[in-house]
């Protein structure tokens, strides 16, 4: 595996505030990498370090194994795209893609070839001639990936970039976004706080929480094995409880069923179920193996209604069990 | 009408407004020969009284000069100072951006009074340059407001953004950020140089003989004869308001000079 940038022992602080804390990350050439965390996190600050937009307090960060810690973001060669796309309102679709390439002293030819190839990569090549605000969210954001991606940039850095959209469209431009990742072969480095959106884009997702990676590894590796608490939840694994054995682990509620089964049994008291066509959504009570009052969440499917007040055993199927490191 | 008090009062504020200016353009174009309503008669007699009277004419070039020297200088200093206000990491920013906007506060006639002591006597400054200070004073707070304004409303992640494409700060200054406060700039010319052409009591205090401006003169004229040359100068100077702030209309909008200042 090529590292295309590392953050070695990064350090954020602002003012008393310490937005991230010591973080050691390796990002893989020519693969998507996703931040993923609650806001707050240190992700998007990570970017901003990695853009040059933002100085380290202590560490180094190295791009292409060259220490870029102290370098200015016009000297780093790589492409963002801003959470507000960020498009000179001045200049249009096709200037805005043009820029980088005229600041590198691109001949005139060569830039009107890679625009129009770059625009119609992002399907906006009808649309050079217009201003930005004349444009959809979903149109803004092609055009800010173009002026991005035309500086054939060693680093394609996205800062929330579908957080804008509306649910639909932030849907279909996942898959464009990979296309044209797969397509250019670009490093990508992605910031979000969609677990959908992480687990459907990434190669390599890292969580972080407080200014700290909480872990990281392919969509597959976490989402079946979270690491701690934090990161199971965070990945809507609801249930959480100690075993007979004084073991803490986790199970998803699609994972939890009504009556005795295969797995970790509980005795449990029906709290409150909402019915929502494809399945129902039962929430439980039951005391765990340390003997605390835990909330349970079972997504059934083709079961039959259950009355609030039932008393069942509640079983969390032995295959999708996670046990947990930390509680928390 | 659905909210007849407001509407009652709009109107009565336009006619408070309208009606005496309307009292001296018609004045202007009297036949006779003293200020009076209604007017005897009708021609342009006095038009041409005010065009060819010598010391409008020489303080009206004196006006001009003096409100775009200091209108100028007002954007020289006021934009990168806007620019550090809300850009940069200086400390105590509201104190900075307080004395910038602090000539809106301090009574004109005590920025007079300071100026011609500290300037004309203390260092012995002539008329000109201590007019010439004390009106881009005057107009720092619309340089530093207004520009800042549309500074405010532009994104500050456009001007990261083209430092990300490789621009250095000093590209991306001119390339990015300048157009996107082009309308800001221009608005706050055009308040500096009316603000600076009316202005009375700083005018007032620092003149002299060889260099007084328009509104001075006018007020000097007033006072020892009362006929319809005034009227007529006024009347001129009012049509040409009026053509500006058709232009300025037509260009960026009253919505967006105005709605700077009160933010």
């Amino acid at each position: 595996m090529t590292i295309a940038a590392e953050f070695v022992g990064v350090t954020q602080r602002f003012g008393d505030f310490t937005a991230v804390d010591g973080i050691d990350l390796e990002i893989p050439e020519g693969k998507l990498t996703t931040l993923l965390g609650p806001s707050g996190c240190g992700k998007t600050t990570s970017l901003r370090m990695l853009a040059g937009y933002s100085l380290p307090t202590a560490g180094t960060i190295k791009i292409h194994g060259v220490d870029s810690t102290t370098l200015p973001p016009e000297k780093r060669g790589l492409g963002m795209v801003f959470q507000s796309y960020a498009l000179f309102p001045h200049m249009t679709v096709a200037q805005n893609v043009a820029y980088g390439l005229k600041i590198r002293k691109v001949g005139q030819k060569e830039i009107a070839a890679r625009v129009s190839e770059t625009l119609d990569l992002v399907g906006l090549g009808h649309l050079s001639a217009s201003k930005p605000k004349k444009l959809s969210g979903g149109q803004q954001q092609r055009v800010a990936l173009a002026r991005a991606i035309a500086i054939r940039p060693r680093l394609l850095l996205l800062d929330e970039p579908l957080s804008n959209l509306d649910a639909r469209l932030r849907v279909q431009m996942r898959a464009e976004i990979r296309r044209i990742q797969s397509e250019t072969g670009l490093t990508v480095v992605l910031v979000t706080h969609d677990q959908d959106e992480a687990l459907e884009m990434s190669d390599l997702m890292v969580l972080m929480k407080s200014g700290r990676i909480m872990q990281s590894g392919s969509p597959r590796e976490v989402f079946a094995n979270p690491a701690n608490r934090f990161v199971a939840d965070f990945l809507g694994y609801e249930n959480f409880f100690t075993d007979k054995t004084g073991i803490f682990r986790t199970v998803r509620p699609e994972h939890l069923t009504l009556g005795a089964g295969d797995g970790e049994r509980l005795d449990a008291t029906v709290v409150s179920t909402a019915y929502r066509g494809v399945d129902l959504l039962v929430t439980l009570e039951a005391v765990d193996g340390a003997g605390q009052t835990v909330r349970l969440v079972a997504d059934v499917r083709n079961g039959a209604a259950v009355e609030p007040g039932t008393r069942t055993t509640v079983t969390a199927d032995a295959a999708h069990l996670v046990t947990l490191a930390a509680k928390e | 009408m659905r909210r007849p008090v407001a509407a009652t009062l709009a109107v009565l504020g336009y006619l408070i407004m309208i009606v005496p200016i309307l009292f001296v353009v018609a004045t202007a174009f009297s036949a006779g020969r003293t200020l009076r309503f209604p007017p005897e008669g009708f021609s342009l007699q006095w038009f041409e009284a005010a065009v060819t009277y010598d010391p409008f004419m020489e303080s009206l070039v004196s006006s001009l000069y003096l409100a775009i020297g200091a209108t100028a200088l007002a954007l020289l200093l006021g934009v990168p100072a806007t620019i550090a206000i809300h850009r940069g990491k200086i400390p105590g920013r509201g104190l900075v951006e307080g004395l910038f906007l602090s000539p809106l506060i301090v009574p004109e006639l005590v920025v007079g009074l300071a100026l011609y002591q500290q300037l004309m006597i203390g260092f012995g400054l002539d008329n000109l340059t201590t007019l010439l200070l004390g009106h881009t004073a005057l107009l720092l707070p619309y340089a530093v407001r207004v520009t800042g304004a549309s500074l405010a409303l532009a994104d500050p992640a456009v001007e990261e953004a083209a430092r990300g494409l490789g621009a250095s700060p000093v590209r991306a200054f001119l390339t990015v950020t300048l157009p996107l406060l082009r309308p800001g700039i221009f608005s706050a010319a055009l308040l500096g140089l009316v603000t600076s052409f009316n202005n009375v009591p700083l005018s007032l205090l620092l003149q002299d003989r060889e260099f007084r401006t328009l509104p001075v003169t006018m007020l000097d004229y007033v006072q020892q004869s009362y006929n319809p040359r005034i009227a007529a100068m006024a009347t001129i100077i009012l049509a040409a308001t009026v053509v500006i702030a058709v232009i300025a209309e037509r260009t960026v909008g009253f919505a967006k000079i105005f709605g700077g200042i009160n933010r």
